[in-house]
């Protein structure tokens, strides 16, 4: 049973476009929930036992701390107070104003979890090391594909797959990013250092998800009877199962952190089980009929 | 005959039964070396319960090197204000900053510490502590950051020069000019008693750098004040009433003999020669750590049976050898991140590599490229496998990850089998030409995540290189894994039982038949 993958290609392609846009407007309208380590600011997690008080009576134990933007967040066991002063005095101040909660009360505890603070500056340099990670990936993937495939010329010239295979990774980045941009204007998930490591990791990923369906196409030109169109779709169709496979067994380790793992590595793991699924997605239904759309294009130039 | 020979001449699956016996010396290595603890702990109980009868040989207990944020700690990074040293002395003042800070971070009586010179992107210069374990933040961070800045001062040029009293009030608010005079250049500080009206003093003694710039400086200043300035603040001004050689000076006057002795103490646990300031921490408390390591622990462990299960009702028999290698493999990995001797990082790295080859050329796939290949990845392997890979929560979530993509490789091979057989050809044949024409894609896929690994690890971010080093630790390793045990484990299970039964490898008999 073959897939009419390749020829339904105008379906995905249009899906996918649809996706990208959506994902640039969100990203234009809401654009994404920076976390500390990229804005700069201050993460204190901190758990009260036998004794819960409220959000607003934390709220009021800080009135004489001069904080901004506090954002204070309930969580199971803890709360979670973010502001963007950064220094080690304003922190002091806070845990003593907040142990002053338990003060009077019979058997109740205070104890800070965590403390994080991050300087301006050093999230300024986060950007920007994201940002040149990002595009020497990129650039080391064309240079890989393009030797990888230095033998394939015809119908398609070996660079052409890189350029397919990047088209497939930008859709892949845009739909990460514009889904964490929902995420974080809705619910509030920010993105931080973990977050690029996951796109990181996702482009490497679906990059080499799209190189095995290449790959296959490599293999089965020189013997395939059939036109371009048809055999890409052949060769996609011989790889579904394995990047399906593949992937579902990655998401099932991710689910595990996931659901198991704690609420540290909670977003990082979503962000990877995402990635990994619209990587997967993307190899089957961008990369290859992005290599056949360019081959058609070439072949009604020169029928004109 | 040779040994090579004699080996050469055996059946395909007596070979693959001596590669057996050394795959498993290796996974019985990695066990021991992952779970030397548990191990230890049932051979004492052993021996205890049966009267010292059977006593097995106890192995060394290695401990996996645990990230801040699993094990609890801090993390602080500090910005070292350089204005006011010239460009080509910075490297060499952060460097004599680094070791102040460690001098007084190991008197905390912290185990280990990690203080570091690191330069950001801008080349603003920062330290970089990592302190592990600790109790008291707050006290450290006082501590690190009360460290005494001292700094010796001329007048500036633009004043004119009335002062002619010693430490008088109306000089402190002139304007001070650096010399080149620092804490940098400081030996020693100690307690002395003015022989005149014993008032306590604190006696500076430069080393012979500093002894000759103070002499210049004294040299110049003959008649004038020059300011002894502490953490910005002048605690003595002297006049100056000749050159002074010898490199010794003395503070008095402002402090008791408990100030003088908590000043002589900090100058010698060492002056800063550069001003710092606390830029970022991050902090986690040791019970928080903990919870993550249970949680991981948790997650890996439902990650693997979930992974497991998937391969065995998808793939059939050769999903459970998948998932042996598979075990082996965790082993290994886990193995490669404790900080190994050298002589057992040699011999797994050599294992794994040496079988590689062995089973390339077996399946007569073997060429320079891939020997080259995969002799970077063995020495990138031995390199992380002798030195502690230290596993933060995000390193953890790769190695898990990782579970997941090492049996892609085996997923490929399976897929190609399965292909190869609704062909119409054996089993054995299937096989041997599964394993041959799934490697293209394997290398291709895995090269290019090993690409994007070497970026992670060279980005900077201590999480983020973590993620990266396991992530490549386990690309790596489920080579090995995933195509020399699982091909092994595959020679020996063949034979006519199989043939007969090919459903055990999902495909049905019948359909075999149909194409033939």
């Amino acid at each position: 049973m073959i897939y009419k993958i390749i020829q339904k290609r105008k379906i995905f392609l249009t899906l996918s476009s649809l996706a990208a846009a959506a994902s640039i407007f969100a990203l234009f309208f809401w654009g994404l929930n920076f976390g500390i380590d990229f804005t700069g600011g201050s993460l204190m997690e901190v758990e009260f036992s036998n004794y819960k008080p409220s959000v607003t009576e934390v709220q009021d134990s800080l009135k004489n701390v001069d904080l901004h933007g506090l954002v204070i967040q309930p969580t199971e066991n803890s709360v979670i107070l973010r502001f963007k002063e950064n220094t080690e005095d304003v922190h002091q101040l806070v845990a003593k104003n907040l142990q002053e909660l338990v003060k009077n009360k019979q058997g109740a505890s205070f104890k800070e979890l965590q403390f994080d603070s991050v300087g301006a500056s050093i999230g300024q340099e986060l950007k920007s090391k994201s940002f040149n990670a990002t595009v020497i990936v990129f650039i080391m993937i064309i240079l890989y594909i393009s030797w990888a495939f230095k033998g394939v010329s015809k119908p398609v010239a070996s660079w052409k797959y890189g350029v397919a295979a990047i088209i497939a990774l930008i859709h892949d980045i845009l739909f990460i990013l514009g889904v964490f941009s929902v995420l974080g204007h809705f619910y509030g998930i920010e993105v931080n250092t973990p977050f690029i490591a996951a796109v990181l990791t996702v482009l490497g990923y679906s990059v080499s998800d799209t190189i095995i369906v290449f790959d296959r196409i490599r293999e089965n030109l020189p013997k395939s009877h059939e036109d371009f169109e048809n055999t890409v779709n052949r060769s996609v169709n011989q790889t579904l199962t394995r990047s399906i496979n593949t992937s579902f067994s990655a998401v099932l380790a991710l689910l595990a952190i996931l659901f198991f793992g704690g609420s540290t590595i909670k977003d990082f793991a979503l962000a990877l089980a995402i990635g990994i699924a619209v990587g997967t997605y993307s190899s089957i239904f961008i990369a290859s009929p992005v290599l056949v759309v360019w081959e058609k294009l070439k072949q009604s130039k020169k029928i004109v | 005959m040779s040994f090579k020979q004699k080996f050469s001449k055996l059946s395909e699956r007596a070979k693959a039964g001596w590669i057996l016996g050394i795959i498993m010396i290796f996974a019985v290595m990695v066990a021991l070396t992952v779970g030397g603890n548990i191990y230890n702990n049932f051979a004492k109980n052993l021996s205890k319960k049966t009267n010292q009868i059977v006593s097995l040989p106890l192995v060394t207990e290695i401990p996996f090197s645990l990230g801040l944020d699993l094990q609890g700690g801090t993390h602080l990074v500090y910005q070292a204000d350089v204005k006011n040293i010239p460009e080509a002395d910075r490297a060499g003042a952060l460097e004599a900053a680094r070791d102040v800070i460690e001098r007084r971070v190991n008197a905390f009586g912290v185990s280990e510490p990690v203080v570091q010179v690191n330069q950001g992107i801008n080349g603003e210069y920062r330290i970089i502590a990592e302190l592990a374990g600790i109790k008291d933040v707050n006290e450290a961070i006082k501590l690190i950051g009360e460290t005494p800045i001292l700094e010796f001062k001329e007048q500036g040029t633009a004043v004119a020069t009335t002062g002619t009293t010693s430490s008088s009030t109306a000089e402190l608010t002139q304007d001070w000019k650096n010399t080149e005079l620092t804490g940098k250049y400081l030996k020693r500080a100690s307690l002395q008693f003015n022989p005149n009206d014993g008032s306590p003093e604190v006696n500076l003694e430069f080393n012979a750098e500093g002894s000759k710039m103070f002499e210049e400086i004294t040299g110049r200043n003959i008649g004038k004040p020059v300011a002894i300035f502490l953490d910005g603040y002048p605690i003595s001004v002297p006049t100056v009433n000749d050159k002074i050689t010898g490199g010794s000076a003395s503070i008095s006057g402002r402090f008791n003999v408990e100030e003088a002795k908590l000043l002589v103490k900090r100058l010698n646990s060492g002056a800063l020669p550069v001003p710092i300031s606390l830029i970022s921490q991050k902090t986690v408390e040791a019970s928080l750590g903990a919870k993550s390591i249970d949680n991981s622990m948790k997650a890996g462990l439902i990650g693997l049976l979930l992974v497991s299960i998937f391969m065995i009702l998808y793939y059939r028999l050769p999903g459970v050898l998948s998932v042996l290698s598979l075990l082996v493999y965790g082993l290994t990995v886990l193995a490669i991140f404790k900080a190994l001797p050298v002589w057992l990082a040699l011999i797994l790295v050599v294992t794994m590599i040496g079988l590689i080859f062995y089973t390339f050329s077996e399946l007569k796939i073997f060429n320079g490229t891939l020997a080259v290949l995969f002799s970077v990845i063995g020495v990138l392997l031995f390199f992380y496998a002798q030195q502690a890979v230290t596993l933060s929560l995000s390193g953890v979530a790769g190695f898990i990850l990782s579970i997941g993509i090492a049996v892609d490789a085996n997923i490929l091979i399976f897929a190609r089998t399965r292909e190869e057989l609704k062909l119409g050809k054996s089993v054995s044949q299937a096989i041997d030409s599964g394993f041959k024409r799934a490697w293209p894609s394997i290398r291709d896929g895995n090269v290019s995540t090993i690409i994007t690994c070497l970026i992670l690890m060279f980005f900077g971010t201590s999480s983020v290189k973590g993620f990266g080093t396991t992530l490549f630790i386990g690309i790596a390793v489920s080579l090995f894994s995933a195509i020399v045990i699982t091909h092994t484990l595959f020679v020996l299970i063949l034979g006519d039982w199989l043939e007969k039964r090919t459903w055990l490898l999902g495909v049905k008999k019948a359909k075999v038949e149909e194409n033939k």
